[in-house]
This record gives C-alpha cells, sequence and structure tokens, in this order.
C-alpha cells in the first residue's frame, strides 16, 4: 500500500466512523428522549393510615396501590402485591379458600403467595410495612420482604 | 364556452376515452392511475383469481383513514376526558357511533383481509421469483396492521382497553434482557397510564400509518414492476407446439414441428431504459387476451371499492362498536381477553409467557419472512408443491384453532368452557 492510498483510505475509514458514530449518537439520543426522565406515577413508598384503620381477618385491598393488607390478631401487619407476577392482572382474594385467585389466566397463589396453579411465574410479592413518626403505617413497594414479615404494633 | 374548453383541457390532456389512444392515456398521464399498466390481461382481473383481497385490504384502509380523522376532531388523548369523549362520540357526536363503528369493523375487516390476501398469495405461489421482497414487505405491512390495531385498542380507555393492553404489553416484557425496558418504552411508565395512551395515539395516528402508506407504495410498486397480478395458476401449463402431419408419408415418419416466428414480444416503456425489462413481456398469444385498464380494470375495482363501503356501512348500522364501563385498574374482568386476533396468542401465554408469548410469534414471523427464500421449488402448480402447502395449511389452522379456543372457549379464570355453557356469575 503506497502513501496515496494509505491517505485515500484513512479519509474513508475516518468518514465512514464518523457517519456510524453519528447515527449511533443519534439513535441512542432519541431512545433516551422516549425514556421518561420524571414518572407522573403513585409513589412507589406510601402511608396507608393508621393501624386502628385496619380491621382483623379478611385483608384489606387498597384500590390505588394494588395491595392487600393483612392484619393479624397475634403476628401483626404484612402487606402482599395484588399485582399478578404473570402478566399484570389484579388478583382477587377469596375468604372461602384463603387465596389469590388471578382472573385472567387462572394463577392461584397460596396465602403466603406462593404458586399453586397455573402459568405464574413466581410467587406474589410481600412489601416491608413500617410505622412512621405520626403513627401511620408506610408501605414501600421498593421493599421486597419475606411472606413471613410481620410488622408488631 | 370556449374558455371552459380550454380549461378542461389544460387539466384533462388526453386525448378522447372512445380512442384507444385516449384510453392509454388516461392511464399513463394520471398521477394516481399510471400505477396501472394500460392493459391489463382478462384473466388476471377473474374474481376467482384473487378474490381481490388486495383491493379490499387497500379499501379498508382508506376507510380507516377516513374514519380516523373525523374521530380525531372529538377525540381527546388524556384519561379520564378519552373515555368522556367516547361517551359523546356514542351518544351525543352526530353520526358519531355511525363513525366509530365503522372504524372499528373496518379494523377487524382490514386484519382479517391482510391475513386472507397472505393465505391466497401463498397457495397461489405468486411470492416465488422475481416477487420474493414483496412477500417481506407484505408480512410486515400484516405486522404493521396488527400493531395500529393494537395501538388502536386502548384509546377507547374501558375496562375491555385497559386490560386488553395491560396483559398485551406484559407479554412483551417476557422478551429477555431488553423486555421490561421495551415496554416502560411504550408504556412511557411502568403501568399502562396517562404516559402510554399518549404513545399509543402518537403511534396510531402518526406513525404507524406514515409507514403502513410509505410501504403500501412500495409494495403496489413491485407488483406493477413484477408484471402486474401474478399470473392464475391455471395459465401456466406448457403450450403444446402444434404437430405438422405430411400427407402421404409413412405413418412412422417423425411428424415435422412448427416453430413459432416470435417467442416473446417486450414493450419497453422508457428508452432510456436499456435492457431486457423483467417486465411486461407477453407471448402473441397472451397479447389477444388483454384489454385497456379503462374500462376492464376500473370498472371492477370500483365495484369492489362499492360493495367494500357497502358491507362495512351496512355492518356499522347493524352492530355498534362496544364500550364498556371507564378503565378501573383495580378490578380486573373476568376473564381477561386480548383483542381477538392476538386470543391465539394469548391461549400460548397461558401455557408459558415466554414460550408462548415470546418464542412461538417471533420464531412465526420469521418463518413467514424467510417463506420465499426457504422454499427453493421454482414451481407454482399445487401438486408439485405438496410440502409447502402442507407446512402453510398447518400454520393457518393451529392459528385459527387457538384464536377459536382463546375466544370461544375460554371463561372464569381462563378456564375451559363450552360456548353453550352459561357460567353465571363467575368467580368473584
Amino acid at each position: 500500500m503506497n502513501r496515496r492510498s494509505f491517505l485515500k483510505w484513512s479519509w474513508g475509514a475516518a468518514g465512514l466512523l464518523a457517519l456510524v458514530s453519528a447515527i449511533g449518537v443519534s439513535l441512542a439520543a432519541v431512545l433516551r428522549f422516549l425514556m421518561p426522565s420524571v414518572f407522573y406515577e403513585p409513589p412507589q413508598a406510601f402511608k396507608i393510615g393508621t393501624p386502628a384503620d385496619f380491621p382483623f381477618g379478611p385483608p384489606t385491598f387498597l384500590v390505588e396501590e394494588k395491595i392487600f393488607v393483612f392484619r393479624d390478631r397475634d403476628k401483626g401487619f404484612s402487606a402482599a402485591s395484588a399485582v399478578c407476577t404473570h402478566l399484570g392482572c389484579t388478583v382477587a382474594h377469596f375468604q372461602s379458600d384463603q387465596r389469590f385467585h388471578c382472573p385472567c389466566h387462572g394463577s392461584v397463589f397460596a396465602a403466603d403467595g406462593s404458586v399453586q396453579h397455573g402459568p405464574a411465574p413466581r410467587a406474589l410479592d410481600w412489601f416491608e410495612v413500617t410505622l412512621s413518626r405520626d403513627g401511620q403505617l408506610r408501605v414501600d413497594k421498593n421493599k421486597v420482604v419475606p411472606p413471613t414479615y410481620r410488622l408488631m404494633v | 364556452m370556449n374558455l371552459i374548453r380550454e380549461i378542461w383541457q389544460s387539466i384533462v390532456r388526453r386525448d378522447r376515452l372512445s380512442t384507444d389512444k385516449g384510453k392509454s392515456e388516461l392511464v399513463f398521464l394520471n398521477v394516481w392511475l399510471h400505477i396501472h399498466p394500460a392493459k391489463v390481461k382478462r384473466e388476471h382481473m377473474k374474481f376467482s383469481h384473487t378474490f381481490y383481497l388486495g383491493f379490499i385490504t387497500f379499501f379498508l384502509f382508506l376507510i380507516l383513514l377516513t374514519t380516523g380523522i373525523a374521530l380525531m376532531c372529538y377525540y381527546r388523548p388524556y384519561p379520564p376526558q378519552a373515555y368522556q369523549d367516547m361517551k359523546d362520540l356514542e351518544f351525543v357526536v352526530y353520526m358519531g357511533s355511525f363513525l366509530r363503528a365503522m372504524h372499528r369493523w373496518a379494523a377487524h375487516g382490514m386484519v382479517v383481509c391482510v391475513f386472507l390476501h397472505m393465505c391466497r398469495v401463498f397457495y397461489t405461489g405468486s411470492y416465488k421469483k422475481p416477487r420474493q421482497f414483496n412477500w417481506v414487505v407484505g408480512v410486515v405491512l400484516l405486522l404493521l396492521t396488527l400493531g395500529l390495531s393494537f395501538t388502536g385498542y386502548l384509546l377507547p380507555w374501558d375496562q375491555l382497553a385497559y386490560w386488553a393492553i395491560t396483559v398485551g404489553t406484559n407479554i412483551g416484557s417476557y422478551a429477555p434482557l431488553v423486555g421490561g425496558q421495551l415496554r416502560e418504552l411504550l408504556l412511557g411508565g411502568h403501568t399502562v397510564g396517562e404516559a402510554a395512551l399518549l404513545r399509543f395515539y402518537v403511534l396510531h395516528v402518526a406513525v404507524l400509518p406514515s409507514l403502513l402508506i410509505l410501504l403500501t407504495i412500495v409494495h403496489l410498486w413491485r407488483v406493477r414492476k413484477d408484471g402486474g397480478l401474478s399470473r392464475p395458476v391455471w395459465k401456466l401449463k406448457e403450450s403444446k407446439l402444434e404437430t405438422l402431419v405430411t400427407i402421404g408419408a409413412p405413418a412412422e415418419t417423425a411428424a415435422l414441428q412448427a416453430q413459432p416466428a416470435v417467442t416473446s414480444k417486450t414493450y419497453g416503456l422508457m428508452e432510456v431504459v436499456t435492457g431486457k425489462p423483467i417486465f411486461e413481456t407477453v407471448t402473441p398469444e397472451e397479447e389477444e387476451d388483454t384489454v385497456f385498464s379503462y374500462p376492464y380494470a376500473f370498472v371492477r375495482e370500483a365495484l369492489a371499492l362499492m360493495a367494500t363501503v357497502t358491507a362495512i356501512m351496512t355492518i356499522s348500522l347493524l352492530f355498534r362498536a362496544p364500550l364498556e364501563e371507564l378503565a378501573n385498574p383495580a378490578k380486573t374482568p373476568n376473564p381477561a381477553k386480548a383483542p381477538w386476533y392476538f386470543l391465539g396468542l394469548q391461549e400460548l401465554v397461558s401455557h408459558s409467557a415466554l414460550l408462548g408469548g415470546v418464542v412461538a410469534p417471533a420464531l412465526m414471523v420469521v418463518a413467514l419472512l424467510a417463506i420465499p427464500y426457504f422454499d427453493r421449488n421454482p414451481s407454482r402448480q399445487l401438486t408439485q408443491r405438496k410440502w409447502a402447502l402442507g407446512l402453510f395449511t398447518l400454520f393457518v389452522v393451529v392459528n385459527l384453532v387457538l384464536i377459536v379456543v382463546g375466544t370461544f372457549f375460554r371463561g372464569p379464570g381462563w378456564a375451559l368452557v363450552p360456548p353453550w355453557v352459561h357460567v353465571v356469575g363467575g368467580a368473584e
């Protein structure tokens, strides 16, 4: 390769590199643009009220937050996700058999959230419940806890 | 009067339609009509050859475009208002309910017709050389049609819309590595919410229709360049050479054979294009069977257009587009079903989300795209394509069975319930 052809080749390679990187950067910018910087969605950690608001026995379903809050007489508070792990439908808690049933594809979860039947790939999530300073219960969906987790008040 | 004639002649610059030259000029001096050839082969326009499915699909798209623009005048893509606007369209806006029904039924019809068109093209072997790539364009058009239908499904913001899209987009999130982020990108959030509605709206009214129009232009252009509608299979038989008999010669003497003087004749459209074009090559025998597109083809297309519009209008008068209650993220209807053309997919997903929702459909699309390159058999005769026909028929039947099972045989909790059994209340 002589000097002339080397220079020619270098110019071509540099041009191609510039073009490819320009396209790459533009594509990355488009993707970044489409990914929202702020989500205007309900917060993942929220207060749900005072312990006295929740009865013993059947769980309380919180519509907006999509969680079940359980209050057990001697064990305390716990919160389970109401979102089916299969395709995101909202599960229902049946008092009759103490299990969670998903209406979309028939997944059934046991009282501790584990999968008993159907296509769901994993158990329902349980979230951390804490008592905040103002005496309200606080649920943090970012903190997944084992199903044995309980908050004693 | 002279001025009027002058104005008319400045617009329409062809000869009178009573002349052959006028009939030709009508086609190739007109930007909209010149996608047609000036002359068409009579048997290509036979209804039983194509069932006009491509035309009907195109006409349904025109209905969707016009009714869609009309509906946009009364629609705001924002959660509570979107549903109120639907109620307004149904009960307040003059002809709103009718236009919405037309849009809905034409959309379903387009999904059906695109699929049937694909089947027709397959069974007549019309995807074979030189039309391989046009088949690929067609498959992409099918996917765009499904995408348009899916994005449109969310816009009413009722229970049906909300849960179909929740389930549908969650299927996508099972794609390995990128699935979750892909869903977030599509929805503009973690759940189906106001950001998702706006994004689906943008896709539905701007991005996907533009892509569909661009690719349709390519699709039709290539059909034209490859010699128009593909030849009916029944015209593919090799014509036998005539045998001449020498009078008085002994019977065992080999017969003389006549050779046609010209085997083909080529019409070159543009003098600057050199070389023999791959299109517009006809034998003299075939040329006898050609007729001018005006009026032969145009009348048939106009009839197909009128039949399509009439059918959609009639259906829309008889059946209103469904509208359920306002979307409620807390209450999943039981059973929650995706749009019918995705129910086969949902049926698969009910068994395994990754295999049924991602792997199987991806393989299906790849297989469809690869058909013209994988199928090396040059023959278009049905009897010589047993493997191809068998496999494709299996594909069609499996899809239909899955859709029928998902639509009619799935009850509350996705349990198998025959359609003639009425479930009271269901699991609540």
